[in-house]
């Protein structure tokens, strides 16, 4: 009997899945079998569009068409969590199985407070996620300082503080560190998160901690609800699924890998705040003053409630139609985003004017979790 | 449960942005990012953002219309396009004419391009590439021997000086803005001349107001200066430029000394002397121009004066650098490379050179031949020729443009639709030109079709379909073969798909000769020029030499003459017209979006704070701009922001139309109107007994 708090290697019976998905597709075939057995009726993930810098959210219902989402793309940088709102919750009544990394998962559980999304009938597979490359800064990047085409490259993947790619005729790997000290690797957001383990979702998933003759073969699977327990437990007792508890070495690496990745993320956050409190308001006030009023930071974030009418016309402060916005655009924004951002970064990633929009907006989150109670309880993740 | 992504480009502006539309039950219903573009990385600006709001508007055209008694009534395909066949068979060739559109794709507009030569076998086709780069098309094609933006978007954010003059670009090309920005982190020094203190003005490292129309004074100013402090490229200039010492002579004059300059041009002395500086001594410089070089009665004068200054400091052909003539209409490019011109076939071969009239004729193959080889009338010119002669031009078809509000002096134009026996047009919405028209057919939008479409750094992309046209809609190139098919040419027009279309077209046009739908399929598509299919793509033109046959860059001495109409004691203001950021052109698109349109819901006229108290007018108060040409009534925008003397409307709100106001008065080569330049006077509106 799986319980929650239990961990396993876990790895896909089906030679197939196997094949096409990375670290045993474990992830693959548990959501092949959540959709076959009928305790979803459909999952999101994300699949491969025009090559391996494309991600694009998928719907499926057909679980031989799962294989497709097979595979980790770390220049995805999507947040599936607004889209589960927006276009896939509607009918309040269907399952829904989703791939999560940290960030979906946040964006989930504050929606959820705001009875935006119903939890109930989500089927979180979280993954662990050590942050993700924003695609065309990636191809520059490969071109750059990999010196190699972008287009020839098969495969990336982020590890043991490497960005490793293997292409026709070799592989190469940069330290991420180095990459980052020079403008490239990944997206500043991901470099603060402090998320890296998504125990929120019913399932937590990995490479990290996976050792001896299953590394490479297995995916560390950390039962974080009961319905992650049922879900594993089934799969295993259908043959979907193999699994083997965890080597308790292999339980201490993962500690250490996820910690380094933690002391990574708070180093950032320390020299991005710092440089940031030098000159808080001045930073802002110069940034935003190229803001285009497109609306991408408010229609891309999974925290922010527009009246939808009333946001758009004028207000006291903002006027209408005014390139750049009244100041006050902005403010009202990080108000109300105050207490819940998550660090997603979309609103940063999306804006066309490069405005640093999620380090204000996670600044604001952090200073404010240590100074006040949050007024929609605390949440169960730290970012 | 279904949730389906479509990645397409956007309709609007001509960046070439791209995003997904959102697909939930064969409708579309959103939009999200595609951050693997390179042009945009899934970064849009608010048109993008709600790019789909217009798109199931209930006031959708849905059925064929033909006009009886004055009145719409609803027709069939089959009676709207025998009536169309009917008619067009009565006229002569001459007597027909077409507007093509800047809003639709490549295959569509060659297509209409076909049909206007082939089917009708008339020489007068035209678009509205007309009003905004008609002399860009003829003044770089002089200067370089290709009239298309020299450089890639991508590049100017390489770059070490950016100069716009008369480009809003921030407004009108957002994601084109955001290289600006990302050249200025990386160090380069922005300078903006404007009239107005624009959202672009405001992140330039040098701004000043001027008087529109006295660029070439400007320009020449710069140059001046340049040469006198020996900062220009001896290199290029004697190695790649012909006629540098003609233009040496003319820039030299006292004329155009700073001091002399301030005077007309009202930017000081200092600031001409800065810019020039930094211009002259910047390891590259871009320069990025729009409609306010353009739109003028010395248009031509004005893209060749940016030419001049950009070979003369060694910025052509160079990384960073180029005369970024930024196309305002998603497809408007596309639209001159097809062809939609009266003295082109596609890929600007002329319809004067006999091999080439051969060679359209032979591969089209109509029994009865095709149009006469010679050159045929512009809009501008086919609505003078309508209201000035009328009885020559007696037939008009018309796809998706709305002259009825985007041309000069609209009650000339609408005096000259008036004059036409038969009108078809070809819409999604019954515009103000529909309402004018004898069939109305009902036709589809960007997300409804499979097609190209070319940006403004010659970037051949791809629309793709998301939805089906509402009602009994067509796709514009079915309906167009369709027509072709009515009067008898059906073997002409077999196409069962817009990528055989754009085959057959790519076979006659050098310049696309490699791209296929396979190649355009990939995020980063090509850049023409294209020959070959193992040819890369030319992200930036004229590298080692420039595209005239000797390969050299011709610089041609301009002299600075005043617009056509100068204010004067009853007209004391200048007015000058554009755009903003929440609308498109005619507004028949973004004002039936409704968050653009809650954003921006109507017009107004921007004056100088002291011009308005001179006037007694406060903010928001609704007044009356008079110009030779008629008046409107329109809501004051009492700012600081423009400069005195010179007022501002933008031009999409047919409730005060600024059309109402400019004048006609062309360019003597590229027959673009003076949209930017023309005299007001503004009053205050008394009660009325």
């Amino acid at each position: 009997m799986v319980t929650k708090g239990d961990m396993f290697y876990t790895w896909a019976a089906d030679a197939d899945v196997l094949k096409k998905g990375e670290c045993g597709g474990a992830i693959t075939a548990l959501q092949q079998y959540a959709l076959k057995s009928g305790m979803v009726d459909a999952v999101l993930a994300v699949k491969k569009g025009a090559d391996l810098y494309d991600a694009v959210p998928t719907v499926i219902t057909d679980p031989a068409e799962i294989a497709e989402t097979a595979g980790s793309l770390h220049c995805g940088t999507l947040l599936l969590s607004k889209l589960v709102k927006d276009y896939l919750d509607n009918n309040k009544t269907a399952k829904l199985g989703v791939t999560v990394k940290g960030c979906d998962t946040m964006g989930l559980i504050e929606l959820a407070k705001r009875n935006a999304v119903d939890m109930d009938r989500l089927l979180l597979l979280g993954v662990n996620c050590g942050g993700s490359v924003s695609p065309v800064l990636a191809r520059k990047m490969i071109a750059d300082k990999f010196e190699v085409d972008p287009d020839l490259v098969h495969k990336e993947e982020i590890d043991k503080g490497q960005f490793i790619i293997e292409y026709e005729g070799g592989h190469k790997g940069i330290k991420i560190d180095d990459l980052e000290d020079e403008g490239y690797g990944r997206r500043s957001n991901c470099r603060r998160c402090l998320y890296k383990v998504p125990r929120q979702a019913d399932l937590a998933c990995g490479n990290w901690g996976v050792i001896g003759d299953k590394a490479g073969n297995a995916t560390f699977v950390e039962v974080c609800s009961d319905k992650g327990a049922n879900l594993l437990d089934a799969a295993a007792k259908a043959g979907a699924v193999a699994t083997e508890a965890a080597n308790p070495k292999g339980i201490e690496i993962r500690g250490k890998v996820e910690g380094a990745m933690l002391n990574l993320g708070n180093k950032w956050r320390r020299k991005d705040f710092e440089a940031l409190a030098s000159d808080l308001w001045g930073t802002i006030a110069r940034e935003t003053g190229r803001c285009i009023k497109c609306y991408s930071c408010i229609e891309n974030c999974p925290v922010c409630f527009p009246v939808a009418d009333e946001l758009k016309g004028n207000s006291r402060m903002v006027t209408s139609g005014e390139v750049p916005p009244n100041p006050m655009f902005h403010l009202r924004r990080f108000a109300h985003i105050s207490d819940s951002c998550i660090n997603c970064g979309q609103c940063e990633e999306l804006c066309p004017m490069d405005i640093p929009l999620a380090l204000f907006s996670h600044a604001v989150r952090t200073e404010g979790d240590t100074t006040f109670e949050p007024k929609l309880g605390k949440a169960p993740y730290t970012n | 449960m279904d949730l389906k992504y479509v990645q397409t480009t956007c309709p609007y502006c001509g960046t070439g942005c791209s995003f997904n539309l959102v697909v939930k039950d064969g409708k579309v219903v959103g939009t999200q990012p595609y951050k693997r573009s390179p042009v945009n990385e899934g970064k849009v600006c608010p048109k993008g953002t709600y790019a789909h709001e217009f798109v199931n508007s209930p006031d959708r055209l849905t059925k064929p219309l033909i006009k009886k008694d004055g009145k719409f009534v609803e027709a069939t395909w089959d009676e709207a396009y025998d009536l169309i066949a009917q008619k067009f068979k009565s006229y002569k060739p001459d007597e027909i004419a077409c507007l093509s559109s800047a809003r639709v794709s490549n295959e569509e507009n060659y297509l209409l391009m076909k049909l206007a030569r082939g089917v009708f076998k008339t020489r007068h086709i035209d678009h509205c590439a007309r009003l905004c780069h008609a002399s860009t098309v003829a003044g770089l094609a002089a200067s370089f021997g290709s009239g298309a933006m020299t450089n890639s978007i991508l590049d100017i954010a390489e770059s070490k000086c950016v100069f716009v003059i008369g480009s809003n670009t921030f407004e009108q090309h957002p994601l084109i803005g955001r290289k600006i920005v990302q050249a200025k982190l990386n160090g380069a020094k922005v300078i903006v001349f404007d009239p107005r203190y624009t959202p672009t003005a405001k992140q330039a490292d040098l701004y000043a107001s001027f008087y529109s129309g006295t660029d070439v004074a400007v320009l020449n100013c710069l140059m001046g200066e340049i040469i006198r402090n020996g900062w220009e490229d001896k290199e290029w200039v004697s190695k790649r430029a012909k006629g540098y010492e003609e233009l040496k002579a003319t820039v030299l004059k006292d004329d155009y000394l700073p001091e002399n300059v301030e005077k007309i041009s009202g930017i000081a002395a200092a600031d001409l002397k800065t810019a020039a500086e930094w211009i002259g001594t910047a390891e590259s410089s871009a320069l990025l121009y729009s409609m306010g070089i353009t739109q003028h009665t010395v248009g031509v004068d004005n893209v060749k004066s940016t030419a001049n200054l950009q070979m003369l400091t060694g910025n052509i052909g160079r990384r960073g650098g180029g005369v970024n003539a930024l196309r305002g209409q998603n497809n408007v490019q596309g639209a001159c490379d097809m062809g939609a011109l009266p003295v082109v076939f596609t890929g600007y071969q002329k319809v004067i050179d006999e091999a080439v009239h051969k060679k359209f004729a032979d591969a089209w193959g109509f029994p009865d031949g095709i149009c006469e080889p010679k050159n045929g009338y512009e809009v501008t010119v086919m609505f003078n020729v309508l209201t000035d002669n009328p009885g020559e031009l007696k037939a008009m078809y018309i796809m998706g443009e709305n002259p009825m509000l985007s041309d000069p002096d609209l009650t000339h134009a609408e005096h000259a639709l008036e004059q036409l026996e038969f009108l078809v047009v070809q819409d999604i919405f019954l515009t103000e030109t529909a309402q004018h028209a004898d069939v109305v057919l009902p036709a589809s939008c960007y997300a409804e079709k499979e097609g190209t479409q070319t940006s403004t750094e010659r970037r051949v992309q791809m629309w793709r379909k998301a939805q089906d046209p509402p009602g009994e809609a067509k796709v514009d190139w079915q309906i167009l073969s369709e027509v072709g098919a009515a009067m008898g040419y059906a073997d002409q027009f077999p196409y069962q798909s817009a990528e055989e279309i754009f085959n057959e077209m790519a076979s006659l046009t050098p310049s696309y000769h490699g791209m296929n739908y396979e190649r355009l399929n990939r995020p980063e598509a090509l850049h023409w020029p294209c020959p070959s299919e193992d040819h890369p793509g030319t992200p930036i033109l004229h590298i080692g030499k420039c595209s005239h046959p000797d390969g050299m860059g011709v610089m041609h001495p301009i002299e600075w003459k005043p617009p056509a109409e100068v204010p004067d004691a009853e007209y004391p203001y200048i007015l000058t017209t554009g755009r903003c950021l929440w609308h498109w052109h005619t507004g028949s698109m973004t004002r039936r979006s409704e968050t653009l349109d809650n954003e921006v819901p109507t017009g107004w006229i921007e004056i100088n704070t002291e011009d308005a108290q001179a006037l007694g007018i406060a903010d928001k108060e609704m007044v009356r701009a008079t110009s030779r040409r008629g008046t409107v009534d329109v809501p004051a925008k009492v700012t600081d922001e423009i400069k005195k003397g010179v007022m501002f409307m933008p031009f999409h709100f047919k409730e005060c139309a600024a059309n109402v106001l400019t004048n006609n008065a062309l360019d003597p080569i590229a027959k673009i109107p003076e949209f930017k330049a023309c005299a007001v006077k503004v009053e205050k509106i008394t009660e009325e007994a």
